[in-house]
Protein backbone atom coordinates (compact mmCIF):
# COMPACT_ATOMS: atom_id res chain seq x y z
CA UNK A 1 0.00 0.00 0.00
CA UNK A 2 1.07 3.48 -0.39
CA UNK A 3 1.43 5.90 2.04
CA UNK A 4 -1.07 8.06 0.64
CA UNK A 5 -3.78 5.71 0.06
CA UNK A 6 -3.04 4.38 3.46
CA UNK A 7 -4.23 8.27 4.57
CA UNK A 8 -6.65 8.54 2.79
CA UNK A 9 -8.23 4.98 3.46
CA UNK A 10 -8.18 5.60 7.29
CA UNK A 11 -9.74 8.60 7.21
CA UNK A 12 -12.62 7.38 5.62
CA UNK A 13 -12.81 4.52 7.93
CA UNK A 14 -12.33 7.69 10.73
CA UNK A 15 -14.83 9.73 8.96
CA UNK A 16 -12.73 12.74 8.65
CA UNK A 17 -13.79 15.74 6.80
CA UNK A 18 -11.06 17.97 6.77
CA UNK A 19 -7.96 17.51 4.58
CA UNK A 20 -5.50 15.40 6.10
CA UNK A 21 -1.51 15.10 5.42
CA UNK A 22 1.76 13.19 6.58
CA UNK A 23 2.31 15.60 8.74
CA UNK A 24 -1.50 16.41 10.41
CA UNK A 25 -1.56 15.03 14.21
CA UNK A 26 -4.29 11.96 14.50
CA UNK A 27 -5.10 13.33 17.88
CA UNK A 28 -6.01 16.78 17.48
CA UNK A 29 -8.94 15.88 14.59
CA UNK A 30 -12.05 16.69 15.84
CA UNK A 31 -13.19 12.65 15.44
CA UNK A 32 -10.41 11.38 17.67
CA UNK A 33 -12.01 9.34 20.75
CA UNK A 34 -11.52 5.98 22.30
CA UNK A 35 -13.96 4.92 19.80
CA UNK A 36 -11.54 6.14 17.04
CA UNK A 37 -8.80 4.49 18.55
CA UNK A 38 -10.18 1.42 18.47
CA UNK A 39 -11.71 1.67 14.59
CA UNK A 40 -7.63 2.14 14.06
CA UNK A 41 -6.16 -0.57 15.90
CA UNK A 42 -8.76 -2.74 13.88
CA UNK A 43 -7.50 -1.33 10.52
CA UNK A 44 -4.28 -1.33 10.99
CA UNK A 45 -4.71 -5.02 12.13
CA UNK A 46 -6.89 -6.38 8.70
CA UNK A 47 -4.38 -3.97 6.63
CA UNK A 48 -0.87 -5.10 7.80
CA UNK A 49 -0.88 -7.60 10.44
CA UNK A 50 0.51 -5.51 12.95
CA UNK A 51 -0.94 -5.79 16.30
CA UNK A 52 -1.30 -1.43 17.89
CA UNK A 53 -0.80 -1.78 21.65
CA UNK A 54 -2.60 0.75 24.62
CA UNK A 55 1.13 2.65 24.52
CA UNK A 56 1.19 2.73 20.88
CA UNK A 57 -2.01 4.59 20.74
CA UNK A 58 -0.67 6.48 23.33
CA UNK A 59 3.26 7.41 21.74
CA UNK A 60 1.57 8.14 18.40
CA UNK A 61 0.51 11.63 17.37
CA UNK A 62 0.96 12.49 13.18
CA UNK A 63 0.31 10.02 10.53
CA UNK A 64 3.75 9.86 9.51
CA UNK A 65 4.67 8.67 13.01
CA UNK A 66 2.15 5.49 12.97
CA UNK A 67 3.73 4.72 9.49
CA UNK A 68 7.07 4.66 10.90
CA UNK A 69 5.56 2.20 13.73
CA UNK A 70 3.48 0.28 11.36
CA UNK A 71 6.84 -0.37 9.78
CA UNK A 72 7.86 1.22 6.73
CA UNK A 73 9.03 -1.91 4.46
CA UNK A 74 4.91 -2.49 4.62
CA UNK A 75 4.60 0.73 2.44
CA UNK A 76 5.26 0.90 -0.94
CA UNK B 1 -28.99 -37.70 31.44
CA UNK B 2 -29.22 -34.83 29.82
CA UNK B 3 -29.43 -30.99 30.87
CA UNK B 4 -31.80 -27.97 28.78
CA UNK B 5 -31.84 -24.65 29.22
CA UNK B 6 -35.59 -24.19 29.73
CA UNK B 7 -36.60 -20.68 30.21
CA UNK B 8 -35.10 -17.34 30.17
CA UNK B 9 -35.73 -14.54 31.44
CA UNK B 10 -34.50 -10.72 31.93
CA UNK B 11 -35.55 -7.24 34.13
CA UNK B 12 -33.94 -4.10 32.73
CA UNK B 13 -34.54 -1.28 35.37
CA UNK B 14 -37.23 1.29 34.46
CA UNK B 15 -34.46 4.63 34.23
CA UNK B 16 -33.79 4.82 30.85
CA UNK B 17 -30.67 6.89 29.18
CA UNK B 18 -30.51 7.09 26.22
CA UNK B 19 -27.67 8.73 23.41
CA UNK B 20 -30.12 12.22 24.03
CA UNK B 21 -29.58 12.47 27.23
CA UNK B 22 -25.82 11.70 27.72
CA UNK B 23 -25.63 14.66 24.49
CA UNK B 24 -27.16 17.43 27.55
CA UNK B 25 -23.78 16.52 29.17
CA UNK B 26 -21.17 15.68 26.38
CA UNK B 27 -22.28 18.05 24.20
CA UNK B 28 -19.06 18.20 21.80
CA UNK B 29 -19.91 14.74 20.80
CA UNK B 30 -20.83 12.65 17.84
CA UNK B 31 -23.31 10.44 19.27
CA UNK B 32 -25.27 9.47 16.31
CA UNK B 33 -21.62 8.38 15.51
CA UNK B 34 -21.13 6.55 18.05
CA UNK B 35 -24.61 4.75 17.33
CA UNK B 36 -23.50 3.82 14.26
CA UNK B 37 -20.57 2.19 14.97
CA UNK B 38 -20.99 0.99 18.63
CA UNK B 39 -24.72 0.22 18.01
CA UNK B 40 -26.41 1.59 21.06
CA UNK B 41 -29.11 4.14 20.97
CA UNK B 42 -30.00 3.28 25.20
CA UNK B 43 -29.27 1.63 28.30
CA UNK B 44 -30.75 0.96 31.47
CA UNK B 45 -28.87 2.28 34.83
CA UNK B 46 -30.16 1.55 38.16
CA UNK B 47 -31.67 4.05 40.88
CA UNK B 48 -29.11 5.29 44.00
CA UNK B 49 -31.13 2.83 46.27
CA UNK B 50 -31.28 -0.35 43.29
CA UNK B 51 -29.15 -3.18 43.38
CA UNK B 52 -28.14 -5.72 41.07
CA UNK B 53 -30.20 -8.23 43.94
CA UNK B 54 -32.97 -6.21 43.21
CA UNK B 55 -32.80 -6.70 39.70
CA UNK B 56 -32.04 -10.73 39.72
CA UNK B 57 -35.18 -10.91 41.81
CA UNK B 58 -37.35 -9.57 39.14
CA UNK B 59 -36.13 -11.25 36.64
CA UNK B 60 -36.60 -14.69 38.85
CA UNK B 61 -39.86 -13.47 39.78
CA UNK B 62 -40.84 -13.91 35.94
CA UNK B 63 -39.59 -17.47 35.99
CA UNK B 64 -42.39 -18.80 38.18
CA UNK B 65 -45.20 -20.10 36.81
CA UNK B 66 -47.64 -22.61 37.17
CA UNK B 67 -45.28 -25.04 35.30
CA UNK B 68 -42.15 -23.73 36.77
CA UNK B 69 -42.47 -23.97 40.82
CA UNK B 70 -40.07 -22.33 43.47
CA UNK B 71 -39.84 -25.67 45.42
CA UNK B 72 -38.48 -27.45 41.80
CA UNK B 73 -35.29 -25.50 42.15
CA UNK B 74 -32.26 -27.33 44.16
CA UNK B 75 -29.89 -24.86 43.04
CA UNK B 76 -28.55 -21.18 42.59
CA UNK B 77 -25.52 -19.73 40.87
CA UNK B 78 -25.00 -16.23 40.95
CA UNK B 79 -23.35 -14.23 38.70
CA UNK B 80 -22.08 -10.64 39.58
CA UNK B 81 -19.59 -8.45 40.26
CA UNK B 82 -21.77 -6.08 42.08
CA UNK B 83 -22.56 -8.25 45.00
CA UNK B 84 -25.26 -6.74 47.84
CA UNK B 85 -22.44 -7.25 50.71
CA UNK B 86 -18.50 -8.30 51.02
CA UNK B 87 -20.13 -11.45 52.99
CA UNK B 88 -22.45 -12.84 52.96
CA UNK B 89 -23.12 -14.71 49.84
CA UNK B 90 -25.38 -12.79 47.71
CA UNK B 91 -27.33 -16.09 46.60
CA UNK B 92 -27.95 -16.43 50.03
CA UNK B 93 -29.88 -13.84 50.24
CA UNK B 94 -31.42 -14.51 46.83
CA UNK B 95 -32.48 -17.64 48.49
CA UNK B 96 -34.96 -16.47 50.89
CA UNK B 97 -36.34 -13.21 49.62
CA UNK B 98 -37.32 -15.86 46.19
CA UNK B 99 -38.35 -18.14 49.43
CA UNK B 100 -36.63 -21.05 47.41
CA UNK B 101 -36.25 -24.34 49.56
CA UNK B 102 -33.83 -24.47 52.60
CA UNK B 103 -32.55 -27.84 50.98
CA UNK B 104 -30.31 -26.48 47.93
CA UNK B 105 -27.03 -25.29 47.72
CA UNK B 106 -26.29 -21.52 46.38
CA UNK B 107 -23.55 -20.14 45.63
CA UNK B 108 -21.87 -16.42 44.07
CA UNK B 109 -19.70 -16.81 41.61
CA UNK B 110 -17.55 -13.04 40.48
CA UNK B 111 -16.96 -12.98 37.10
CA UNK B 112 -18.23 -11.06 33.97
CA UNK B 113 -19.01 -11.12 30.39
CA UNK B 114 -17.40 -14.72 30.54
CA UNK B 115 -19.85 -15.58 33.40
CA UNK B 116 -23.01 -16.34 31.42
CA UNK B 117 -20.77 -19.46 29.09
CA UNK B 118 -19.12 -20.26 32.47
CA UNK B 119 -23.08 -20.74 34.62
CA UNK B 120 -24.21 -23.08 31.68
CA UNK B 121 -21.25 -25.34 31.70
CA UNK B 122 -21.49 -25.41 35.81
CA UNK B 123 -25.13 -25.78 35.60
CA UNK B 124 -24.78 -28.26 33.10
CA UNK B 125 -22.08 -30.19 35.44
CA UNK B 126 -24.02 -30.40 38.49
CA UNK B 127 -27.30 -32.06 36.18
CA UNK B 128 -25.19 -34.45 34.79
CA UNK B 129 -23.57 -35.35 37.77
CA UNK B 130 -26.86 -36.31 39.52
CA UNK B 131 -26.15 -33.19 41.86
CA UNK B 132 -29.31 -31.16 40.84
CA UNK B 133 -32.09 -31.41 38.28
CA UNK B 134 -33.65 -27.68 38.32
CA UNK B 135 -30.70 -24.85 38.22
CA UNK B 136 -31.45 -21.24 38.58
CA UNK B 137 -28.79 -19.07 36.87
CA UNK B 138 -28.59 -15.66 37.37
CA UNK B 139 -26.48 -12.68 35.92
CA UNK B 140 -26.92 -9.47 37.48
CA UNK B 141 -24.81 -6.79 37.09
CA UNK B 142 -24.61 -2.81 37.61
CA UNK B 143 -21.42 -1.05 36.21
CA UNK B 144 -23.30 2.35 36.37
CA UNK B 145 -22.61 2.33 39.95
CA UNK B 146 -18.90 1.73 39.60
CA UNK B 147 -18.43 4.55 36.51
CA UNK B 148 -17.24 7.90 37.30
CA UNK B 149 -19.95 10.27 36.16
CA UNK B 150 -17.60 11.92 33.01
CA UNK B 151 -16.29 8.70 32.19
CA UNK B 152 -18.39 9.37 28.53
CA UNK B 153 -17.38 6.20 27.09
CA UNK B 154 -18.22 3.63 29.62
CA UNK B 155 -21.48 5.26 30.43
CA UNK B 156 -22.20 4.80 26.56
CA UNK B 157 -20.82 1.34 26.69
CA UNK B 158 -22.10 -0.19 29.76
CA UNK B 159 -26.44 -1.10 30.71
CA UNK B 160 -27.36 -2.60 34.01
CA UNK B 161 -29.63 -5.31 33.72
CA UNK B 162 -30.27 -8.79 35.24
CA UNK B 163 -31.17 -12.25 34.02
CA UNK B 164 -32.66 -16.10 35.21
CA UNK B 165 -32.04 -19.42 33.19
CA UNK B 166 -33.79 -21.91 34.17
CA UNK B 167 -31.53 -25.15 33.33
CA UNK B 168 -33.15 -28.34 33.79
CA UNK B 169 -32.87 -32.05 33.83
CA UNK B 170 -33.84 -33.97 30.52
CA UNK B 171 -33.72 -37.16 28.44
CA UNK B 172 -31.72 -35.51 25.58
CA UNK B 173 -28.67 -33.18 26.01
CA UNK B 174 -28.77 -29.82 24.91
CA UNK B 175 -25.86 -28.60 26.28
CA UNK B 176 -22.80 -29.54 24.55
CA UNK B 177 -19.22 -29.11 25.23
CA UNK B 178 -17.61 -25.96 26.99
CA UNK B 179 -14.42 -24.43 27.01
CA UNK B 180 -12.41 -22.25 29.10
CA UNK B 181 -9.49 -19.75 29.07
CA UNK B 182 -7.81 -17.10 31.54
CA UNK B 183 -4.92 -14.72 31.44
CA UNK B 184 -5.22 -12.92 34.69
CA UNK B 185 -1.77 -11.12 33.22
CA UNK B 186 -4.73 -8.48 32.04
CA UNK B 187 -6.24 -8.34 35.51
CA UNK B 188 -6.04 -4.44 34.80
CA UNK B 189 -6.91 -3.92 31.72
CA UNK B 190 -10.45 -3.48 33.40
CA UNK B 191 -10.54 -3.29 36.99
CA UNK B 192 -12.20 -1.21 40.16
CA UNK B 193 -8.92 -0.30 41.93
CA UNK B 194 -10.25 0.34 45.28
CA UNK B 195 -12.81 -0.48 47.81
CA UNK B 196 -11.63 -4.28 47.92
CA UNK B 197 -8.94 -5.84 50.26
CA UNK B 198 -5.97 -4.50 48.26
CA UNK B 199 -6.64 -0.77 48.43
CA UNK B 200 -8.99 1.12 50.19
CA UNK B 201 -11.48 3.27 49.23
CA UNK B 202 -10.25 6.54 48.94
CA UNK B 203 -12.20 9.69 49.58
CA UNK B 204 -9.45 11.96 48.34
CA UNK B 205 -8.75 9.88 45.18
CA UNK B 206 -7.34 12.11 42.05
CA UNK B 207 -9.22 12.46 39.08
CA UNK B 208 -7.02 10.54 36.09
CA UNK B 209 -7.96 11.49 32.20
CA UNK B 210 -7.97 8.63 29.88
CA UNK B 211 -6.91 11.32 26.97
CA UNK B 212 -9.99 11.58 25.11
CA UNK B 213 -11.52 13.60 27.53
CA UNK B 214 -13.16 10.63 29.60
CA UNK B 215 -12.55 11.09 33.35
CA UNK B 216 -12.10 8.04 36.06
CA UNK B 217 -10.68 8.10 39.97
CA UNK B 218 -9.22 4.21 41.40
CA UNK B 219 -12.46 4.27 42.84
CA UNK B 220 -13.99 4.00 39.66
CA UNK B 221 -14.05 1.50 36.98
CA UNK B 222 -11.07 1.79 34.30
CA UNK B 223 -11.00 0.25 31.09
CA UNK B 224 -8.22 0.34 28.68
CA UNK B 225 -9.95 0.27 25.75
CA UNK B 226 -7.03 -0.64 23.21
CA UNK B 227 -5.93 -3.26 25.26
CA UNK B 228 -9.10 -5.18 25.85
CA UNK B 229 -10.04 -4.81 22.10
CA UNK B 230 -6.70 -6.27 21.06
CA UNK B 231 -7.19 -9.19 23.18
CA UNK B 232 -10.76 -9.88 21.96
CA UNK B 233 -9.55 -9.78 18.47
CA UNK B 234 -6.17 -12.11 19.41
CA UNK B 235 -7.94 -14.43 21.00
CA UNK B 236 -11.62 -14.96 20.43
CA UNK B 237 -11.64 -16.08 16.76
CA UNK B 238 -8.97 -18.62 17.53
CA UNK B 239 -11.00 -19.97 20.80
CA UNK B 240 -14.13 -20.05 18.43
CA UNK B 241 -12.48 -22.36 15.93
CA UNK B 242 -11.15 -24.51 19.08
CA UNK B 243 -14.82 -24.65 20.02
CA UNK B 244 -16.01 -25.62 17.07
CA UNK B 245 -14.17 -28.60 16.71
CA UNK B 246 -14.47 -29.49 20.16
CA UNK B 247 -17.73 -29.45 19.23
CA UNK B 248 -16.80 -31.56 15.65
CA UNK B 249 -18.60 -28.22 13.66
CA UNK B 250 -17.75 -26.49 11.34
CA UNK B 251 -19.36 -22.57 10.71
CA UNK B 252 -21.64 -23.86 8.49
CA UNK B 253 -22.76 -26.52 10.95
CA UNK B 254 -24.22 -23.62 13.61
CA UNK B 255 -26.97 -21.96 12.73
CA UNK B 256 -26.26 -19.13 15.30
CA UNK B 257 -23.34 -17.87 16.87
CA UNK B 258 -24.32 -15.29 20.27
CA UNK B 259 -21.02 -13.61 21.39
CA UNK B 260 -21.17 -11.48 24.34
CA UNK B 261 -22.44 -8.02 23.31
CA UNK B 262 -19.68 -6.39 24.17
CA UNK B 263 -20.37 -3.54 20.78
CA UNK B 264 -21.12 -3.69 17.33
CA UNK B 265 -17.96 -2.84 15.87
CA UNK B 266 -15.98 -5.17 17.78
CA UNK B 267 -18.19 -7.80 16.66
CA UNK B 268 -18.29 -7.25 13.53
CA UNK B 269 -14.49 -7.11 13.59
CA UNK B 270 -14.63 -10.74 15.14
CA UNK B 271 -17.49 -11.99 12.62
CA UNK B 272 -15.49 -10.81 9.36
CA UNK B 273 -12.22 -12.57 10.49
CA UNK B 274 -14.36 -15.86 11.23
CA UNK B 275 -16.00 -15.28 7.78
CA UNK B 276 -19.23 -15.68 9.44
CA UNK B 277 -22.47 -14.05 7.60
CA UNK B 278 -24.50 -11.31 9.05
CA UNK B 279 -27.54 -14.05 9.43
CA UNK B 280 -25.70 -16.41 11.56
CA UNK B 281 -23.84 -13.82 13.65
CA UNK B 282 -25.95 -11.99 16.66
CA UNK B 283 -25.93 -8.00 17.19
CA UNK B 284 -28.32 -6.12 18.98
CA UNK B 285 -27.39 -4.47 21.87
CA UNK B 286 -29.08 -1.05 20.74
CA UNK B 287 -31.53 -0.67 23.47
CA UNK B 288 -30.07 -1.82 26.19
CA UNK B 289 -26.04 -1.69 25.62
CA UNK B 290 -23.32 -3.80 27.56
CA UNK B 291 -25.10 -5.47 30.28
CA UNK B 292 -22.01 -7.72 31.20
CA UNK B 293 -22.91 -11.40 32.11
CA UNK B 294 -26.35 -10.44 31.32
CA UNK B 295 -25.55 -9.98 27.45
CA UNK B 296 -25.98 -13.34 26.16
CA UNK B 297 -29.22 -14.35 28.44
CA UNK B 298 -30.90 -11.64 26.70
CA UNK B 299 -29.87 -12.23 23.25
CA UNK B 300 -30.64 -15.69 23.63
CA UNK B 301 -34.27 -15.35 24.74
CA UNK B 302 -34.83 -12.39 21.61
CA UNK B 303 -33.15 -14.72 19.11
CA UNK B 304 -35.15 -17.91 20.52
CA UNK B 305 -38.37 -15.98 19.56
CA UNK B 306 -38.13 -16.90 16.03
CA UNK B 307 -36.77 -20.39 16.53
CA UNK B 308 -39.08 -23.00 15.29
CA UNK B 309 -36.85 -26.33 14.87
CA UNK B 310 -34.47 -27.17 16.74
CA UNK B 311 -30.80 -24.83 16.21
CA UNK B 312 -27.03 -25.02 17.45
CA UNK B 313 -26.03 -22.28 19.03
CA UNK B 314 -22.78 -21.23 20.02
CA UNK B 315 -22.16 -19.31 23.17
CA UNK B 316 -19.19 -17.19 23.79
CA UNK B 317 -18.11 -15.05 26.39
CA UNK B 318 -15.36 -12.45 26.83
CA UNK B 319 -14.13 -10.13 29.40
CA UNK B 320 -13.07 -8.57 32.63
CA UNK B 321 -10.47 -11.38 34.25
CA UNK B 322 -9.40 -11.83 31.10
CA UNK B 323 -11.36 -14.71 31.05
CA UNK B 324 -13.63 -16.54 28.38
CA UNK B 325 -15.65 -19.34 27.88
CA UNK B 326 -17.78 -20.65 25.35
CA UNK B 327 -19.93 -23.52 24.11
CA UNK B 328 -22.35 -25.15 21.66
CA UNK B 329 -26.65 -25.18 23.23
CA UNK B 330 -29.43 -26.42 21.50
CA UNK B 331 -32.69 -24.42 21.34
CA UNK B 332 -36.05 -25.79 19.86
CA UNK B 333 -38.86 -23.53 21.31
CA UNK B 334 -38.52 -19.56 22.22
CA UNK B 335 -37.71 -19.52 26.06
Amino acid sequence: MKKQEFINKLKEELEVEIEVTIDTSIKDLDEWDSLGAMILIAFVSDSFGVTLSADDIKNISTFKSLIERIGLEKFE
Amino acid sequence: MGATITKIEYFLPETILTNDDLKHQFCDYDFVNFENKVGIKSRHVVNENETALDLAIKACEKIFNDDTLKSDIDFVLYCSQSPEYFLPTTACILQDRLKLNKNIGALDFNLGCSGYTYGLSLAKGLIQSNQAKKVLLVTAETYSKFIHPEDRTNRSIFGDAAAATLISHSIDNNIGDFLFGTDGSGFDKLIVKNGGARNDFDLNCKIKDYGTGNKYTDNHLYMNGPEVFNFTAGVIPKFTKELLVKNNLKIDNVDQFIFHQANAFMLNFMRKRLKISESKFYIDLAFTGNTVSCTIPIALKEYSKKIKFSEKIMLVGFGVGLSWSGGLISINKSL
